[in-house]
């Protein structure tokens, strides 16, 4: 489908992304836009508005050297930009007032989410990775106040469940975009229990939270600037590696599953230091390659021995 | 003297079905190899029965069964289950007990997979997506140039020239050697190029450390990648007695532990 408009070897996530778009599976959609993060979904967009048109496009230059002194003031620029832009679009002016209280929706989101994932520290966590990856995906889709109302419910509950299956292995999964549900499901019913992530579309999407200063769009641009990079972003200090290492520490994991989009190059180059930086703190590792489809077969076998592996390891 | 007990590890890989019956002493007693066919249960059944004449024993004389191999969870009667990696690091273990690196070629898959020297699995890797590299690579070659798969050692063999083939892709690679038979190449060189293939495939998989044990299928009927990689590797390959059971036997190994 998308192989007359962008390359073959671009991420399968980002080809998947304008296969839909192209298939007018977001028909509904009035306007589309992308903030820079890297070169094969950037193009994917391009591709996507120029064959689907939409009432309003818009590609934010986020900066890409997150490190630069200049990042916070340059993105607040950008910011203001974009806020004109869709004030003129909509016909409806954004106040500060307006901003103030989406933070404050925001960061209640990213508060409780957190909160959600201290639960997993426990010996008996008490949620699944597979259904929290299913609350964070809602999470990118729904309304916050929304999913926020619907978090604090599932919190009260989850506070004194102690689930009747056992926990196996401790694992994290880290990597870019992951929604794979099924891959989580197939590993937890292996004897392992995923306890923590670092995902794009996981744990650092809502890490950290806005500080609402007096600028309220300085302030914005400064929770982006400064939150977990991805690989991309991650330089020329490396800031992901300490924070991968802490979570593991933290949530106390007994091995990682490093999933692999096929054709990521920052994050199969950021691979190798993440392998080494966790195998030096004795945390072993599986390097996974995942296309849009999941041979789960294959990948059965391979988490299964890297169980025994980890399960071995128990005995000394 | 109390009965004497034995210990069963079956091996459903891709291709065949290995099945080991061990005595207390770690003792090979009955074996059987059993093609793989669209009947798995039936061919499950007729692998073990063949391990039980051989070791003249009943079934009731077994006090452990595990299974591995893709197989795995399809034998009725089984009592545990571990997989390939871990059987085929337990069996090569072993036989040679020190720190080694296992390159294990299957029908469909190749592991290496490196133990420390007690014997402790510290990491491994398998092909991905792409059979490249094992058993069914060469049986593709073999049934395109027409020749049985259990000649095709014997006609490398008598191969002197170095040469190698331009894809590891099966497809390529037969259509490649077609190609250049028809040019003037002589057979015996074209299937040389296929065992090459799969060696400088292997290699590139992983970095071999320690002592590099050689198992699988594809070692027991074809000797020459064995000397091939002893060549490119530049190291000393070692090769358990029927390198075709190991999976089976470190499955064995298991049963016993778990009675242990």
């Amino acid at each position: 489908m998308t192989e007359p408009h962008i390359f073959g070897m671009f991420c399968p996530f980002c080809r998947d992304c304008l296969a839909q778009g192209l298939k007018n599976r977001y028909d509904y959609l009035d306007g589309l836009m992308i903030a820079q993060s890297c070169l094969h979904i950037r193009q994917a967009y391009t591709s996507w508005i120029k064959h689907r048109p939409v009432e309003f496009d818009k590609f934010l230059c986020m900066p890409h050297k997150v490190q630069s002194p200049h990042a916070y003031e340059f993105l607040t620029e950008e910011y203001k930009v974009f806020k004109n832009e869709i004030e003129e679009w909509t016909g409806k002016k954004i106040n500060d007032k307006d901003l103030e209280n989406s933070i404050k929706i925001y960061n209640e989101n990213r508060r409780l989410m957190r909160e959600l994932y201290n639960l997993r520290k426990r010996d008996n966590p008490p949620i699944t990775g597979e259904e929290v990856m299913e609350i964070v995906i809602a999470m990118q889709m729904m309304d916050k106040a929304e999913h926020n109302k619907m978090l604090k419910e599932i919190l009260t509950k989850l506070k004194n469940h102690t689930p009747d299956r056992q926990v196996g292995s401790r694992l994290m999964i880290l990597g870019s975009e992951d929604d794979d549900t099924v891959f989580m499901n197939m590993v937890e019913n292996c004897g392992a229990t995923f306890v923590i992530d670092d995902h794009c579309t996981g744990s650092r999407y809502f890490w950290n939270e806005v500080e609402n200063g007096k600028d309220k769009l300085a302030s914005i641009a400064a929770r982006y600037i400064d939150r977990i990079p991805c690989p991309s972003k991650d330089w020329e200090e490396r800031k992901r590696i300490p924070h991968i290492l802490n979570l593991c520490k933290e949530w106390n994991v007994d091995g990682v599953i490093i999933m692999q989009q096929k054709f990521c190059d920052p994050h199969e180059l950021d691979f190798v230091a993440i392998k080494k930086a966790l195998e030096d703190a004795g945390i072993p590792t599986l390097f996974l390659e995942f296309d849009v489809t999941v041979p789960i077969g294959q990948f059965k076998i391979r988490v299964e021995a890297f169980l025994e592996m980890i399960g071995e390891e128990d005995l000394f | 003297m109390a009965e004497e007990v034995f210990y069963a590890g079956i091996d459903v890989g891709t291709s065949y079905i290995k099945v080991v019956i061990i005595n207390r002493k770690n003792e090979i007693k009955g074996y059987y190899v059993e093609r793989l066919s669209s009947d798995l249960q039936k061919s499950i059944n007729i692998a073990f029965k063949k391990a039980l004449d051989m070791a003249n024993i009943s079934k009731s004389l077994i006090n452990h069964i595990t299974s591995t191999g893709f197989g795995r969870e399809n034998i009725s009667f089984k009592d545990g289950v571990k997989t390939e990696i871990s059987c085929h690091a337990k069996g090569a273990f072993n036989y040679f007990p020190k720190k080694i690196t296992v390159i294990d070629i299957g029908g469909q898959d190749t592991k290496i997979i490196k133990t420390d020297k007690e014997g402790k699995i510290i990491g491994f890797k398998m092909n991905r997506k792409c059979a490249a590299g094992t058993g069914s690579f060469l049986e593709e070659i073999a049934f395109k140039l027409n020749i049985p798969l259990n000649k095709i050692n014997a006609i490398a063999l008598k191969s002197n020239k170095d040469t190698s083939l331009g894809s590891y892709c099966t497809v390529f690679a037969s259509t490649e050697i077609l190609t250049r038979i028809k040019e003037g190449e002589k057979v015996e060189d074209m299937i040389k190029s296929a065992f090459e293939s799969v060696v400088k495939r292997v290699i590139e998989m992983d970095t071999l450390e320690g002592n590099i044990v050689l198992t699988g299928g594809v070692i027991k009927y074809n000797n020459l990648i064995l000397k091939i990689l002893e060549k490119r590797a530049k190291v000393k390959i070692y090769t358990p007695p029927n390198p075709q059971l190991i999976g089976a036997y470190g499955a064995a190994l298991f049963a016993k532990e778990a009675k242990d």
